[in-house]
């Protein structure tokens, strides 16, 4: 005999059911609004406005996207390059940092957490920033400016540090050692392994932060080759927005085409793809990475 | 207990030790920019003598030293065309023979372009060029020290471009009496007209716009004959798109005038409070009337697209202002979209009675005060203006690639512009226009057709010489703008019902946030401009 489930229980989970799924529906609806829109034609966008069912079909959004595909594919090659490096990079960087700052033997742990600490709360702000990257460290126009200044976030650091504390029993350290190991060898085999999901949750953040990274390269590349991807289309809608902006009294007439509305969408679908698989595959991590990080101590 | 205690202590103590690091760093790095900036200023006087040296030693010839090989940083706002490295190697080419200099073509983009053109301009970075404009605000950028006067600069390192621009241009663009750009001397017009559909306008016999009166009666007349068109095309920037254009077709003087200042062309010495005014309520009433007319739409603050492109589409009917460059381009675009279709347009000019040309602060090229070799820059930059060589490879790319001459001697891209890497101007090059070396596009003779008629009417610009410091209310100012945003920006859209009521309470905000302090020190600073001009 199957055991029946009692009425409040049912109840529960209908109502959960239909919360999730209007919830989802919300979420989904204008997505699919903007796959709609990148799929009708212009003309019809600007007279009747977005429909959830494309009025005019038309792939003359992805034309134009596309209609010069080795600028697309270049500034898509910086931003998936930037993306590895960034993320490879920064990982091994805020999981050292991590795992040292996690230690207890270490000497100055609480002098350095406070260094990186302080950096979130006092920040020089943009233009000793500016000065900085382009006077000082002189990396204007390099691909070095797109990846260093991601690679150690304090947030992420503090986040990595407290995983591996709460992962990592001390008493590891002490046995690996007993058994022969060195720091680094305890970092590289053991701490490494044990804190998987943090990684997964660090590493997500940081691919999203490259990713989606326009400002970097909007302040510091003036190459256009070396445009990452989401700063390449923005640039290209924001020519659209500039002249909305200045008026009639200016003169300054764009030689280039304005992208209309289609195009918009369609470089919406064409930057967000990618790293929208990229999700599913690091979500199982990300509850617990998260929910362990979130207490500090 | 007493470790907790000496942990304390000690955090305490690492605390304030890096406060006070980083107060001190705050001070280093000051001393250190200000010592740069004064060393930059040595090298560049030291440059200056020894090519004067050189001048004396060697013979009047150039009267730049030319011996050391320099790369200039050459910046430009908005986007760079596709072909911009081909052209950039074939100027090098001809730099490095002439001046024994390169040159790097740098771009902004139109993305932030206003925030990284501050960030150039105050990092101290070693920027040889620059483009300016009033819209760029040349004239604060300029008093505020930004860029190097040029004044004795010139005749030693440009001269043949000193003779070339006109004196009366050196005069205008003086900002406190020195010389800071080099204007172009293009004549344009970028005042505004009224376009409209002209073949709609036939269709239901309806009134030529000539006036605010006949353009309403034309709006009205389309409301009612398409009801699915909007009468006119207006977006978000309600200050730009209607207050602008509804003042100057007052015969405001540089409307955009800003903090509800109103100066009259006809009286410009008397510089009056406009907001408040009766004629800022009559403005007021008529964006009100029209909204409830229907001629303006109810989200017109959530309009984000170019007043154009629903013209081209066929959405909107007409545009309220639109400069004379600008309605060609549409026109173009319309004519090819839909051959049937006419356009209309009647200038403001005819409707005031007079017309401004641009005031030669709208296009220029500045050297900012971290440049390393000014003279280079400037000999340079007048080598792009009058070489005919360099000025027209910038501006329209390589003959027989990117464009040809047809029998006519008429400008003709090839293929279009999303094959072609330089379109005309592709470079952005407005400010180094040479009028003896430009090519003109077919479609362009109604652009010069108009400013022909306007060249009949035609009075200076008095105002665009005149410098704002605003220093002194940079804070005020701020406020102002997100009063302006809140709660006059809906008025200025016929948003409000009751527009008496929304003016006292704008007003009132705007009182508090220091509008009475900004206008008086404005009006101060305008009197003594209008006084030292003699308007």
């Amino acid at each position: 005999m199957q055991i029946q489930k009692d009425k409040y229980t049912r109840m529960l989970h209908a109502i959960a059911y239909v919360v999730i799924l209007g919830l989802s529906v919300a979420c989904l609806l204008p997505f699919l609004l903007i796959i709609s829109a990148s799929l009708t034609s212009n003309e019809s966008i600007i007279r009747d406005g977005y429909h959830l069912i494309p009025g005019q079909f038309s792939l003359e959004g992805y034309k134009t996207v596309f209609i010069f595909p080795d600028e697309v594919l270049r500034a898509y090659t910086v931003t998936i390059v930037t993306t590895v490096v960034g993320t490879a990079l920064g990982l091994f960087f805020m999981t050292m940092s991590g795992y040292v700052l996690a230690r207890k033997d270490f000497k100055y742990r609480n002098t350095f957490s406070f260094y990186i600490y302080f950096t979130t709360l006092f920040g020089g702000g943009l233009v000793p920033w500016y000065i900085m990257i382009t006077k000082y460290l002189g990396l204007l126009d390099s691909y070095a400016v797109l990846v260093l200044p991601g690679l150690m976030t304090p947030f992420l650091i503090i986040l990595m540090k407290n995983f591996v504390k709460s992962a990592v029993p001390e008493e590891l350290f002490d046995s690996g050692k007993m058994d022969g190991a060195g720091d680094f060898r305890i970092y590289w085999q053991i701490v490494l392994k044990l804190s998987m999901p943090g990684i997964a949750t660090v590493g997500l953040f940081l691919a999203l932060y490259y990713w989606n990274d326009w400002f970097t390269s909007s302040l510091f590349i003036n190459d256009t080759h070396k445009y990452q991807l989401q700063f390449y289309l923005y640039n290209v809608i924001n020519s659209a927005q500039f002249i909305a902006q200045m008026g009639a009294g200016t003169g300054v007439s764009l030689a280039t085409e304005v992208p209309a509305e289609s195009t918009k969408m369609a470089m919406a679908i064409v930057v967000n793809g990618p790293i929208l698989f990229l999700y599913p595959f690091v979500q199982r991590y990300f509850v617990k990475g998260l929910t362990i990080g979130a207490v500090k101590g | 207990m007493q470790m907790n205690k000496l942990r304390g202590k000690s955090s305490s103590i690492l605390l304030m030790s890096v406060l006070s690091l980083a107060l001190l760093a705050g001070c280093g790095g000051n001393s250190n920019s200000a010592n740069k900036e004064n060393a930059a200023v040595k090298e560049s006087n030291n440059g200056g003598d020894t090519a004067q040296s050189n001048n004396t030693g060697t013979e009047e010839k150039t009267g730049l030293d030319t011996s050391k090989k320099v790369e200039l940083q050459f910046y430009m706002l908005g986007d760079a065309p596709k072909d911009l490295s081909s052209i950039e190697s074939q100027i090098n080419k001809m730099a490095e023979e002439d001046l024994n200099a390169t040159v790097k073509f740098n771009y902004t983009t139109w993305t932030d372009w206003d925030q990284k053109y501050k960030l150039l301009l105050s990092s101290g970075q070693s920027i040889d060029l620059i483009f300016t404009a009033d819209w760029t605000q040349y004239q604060a950028y300029a008093k505020k020290g930004a860029f190097l006067a040029i004044d004795d600069l010139l005749p030693k390192a440009a001269p043949a471009l000193q003779q070339f621009v006109p004196q009366d241009m050196w005069e205008a663009v003086k900002i406190d009496g020195k010389i800071y750009t080099v204007p172009a001397t293009y004549k344009e017009y970028v005042t505004n007209g009224f376009v409209w559909r002209e073949d709609l306008r036939k269709k239901y016999n309806l009134p030529q716009p000539t006036d605010l009166a006949s353009y309403e009666a034309y709006m009205e007349g389309i409301k009612k004959n398409e009801p699915k068109m909007s009468p006119a095309s207006f977006n978000s920037d309600v200050r730009g798109n209607l207050h602008d254009v509804y003042t100057t077709l007052n015969a405001m003087v540089g409307s955009p005038l800003p903090y509800g200042i109103g100066i009259k062309y006809s009286d410009p010495a008397k510089a009056y409070l406009y907001w408040g005014s009766e004629e800022h309520k009559e403005e007021l009433l008529t964006m009100r009337r029209w909204q409830e007319k229907g001629l303006i739409s109810k989200n017109v603050l959530n309009v984000k697209d170019t007043i154009q492109a629903p013209i081209i589409a066929g959405k909107a009917a007409s545009i309220f202002g639109d400069n004379p460059t600008r309605f060609n381009d549409t026109l173009m675009k319309v004519k090819a979209a839909h051959p049937d279709w006419e356009l209309g347009y009647y200038p403001y000019g005819k409707t005031i009675g007079y017309a401004t040309p641009v005031h030669p602060i709208h296009n220029g090229f500045a050297i900012p005060k971290g440049s390393k070799n000014p003279e280079r820059a400037l000999a340079f930059y007048e080598k792009m203006v009058l070489d005919k060589r360099y000025n027209q490879l910038t501006q329209y790319g390589v003959e027989g690639k990117n464009y040809k001459i047809d029998a006519n001697g008429y400008y003709e891209l090839i293929g279009d512009a999303s094959t072609n890497g330089f379109t005309r101007e592709g470079m952005n090059g407005w400010a180094w226009r040479n009028p003896e070396f430009m090519i003109f596009d077919k479609s362009y003779d109604g652009v010069k057709e108009i400013f022909a008629d306007l060249d009949k009417i035609q009075k200076p610009d008095i105002f665009t010489g005149f410098a704002e410091d605003y220093t002194s209310y940079q804070a005020e100012k701020a406020a102002l703008e997100q009063v302006e945003k809140q709660y006059l920006y809906p008025l200025q859209a016929g948003l409000v019902e009751d527009v008496d009521a929304g003016l006292v309470t704008f007003m009132e905000k705007a009182k508090q946030a220091g509008l009475e302090k900004i206008q008086a020190e404005y009006i101060k600073q305008w009197d003594a401009y209008a006084q030292e001009k003699g308007l």
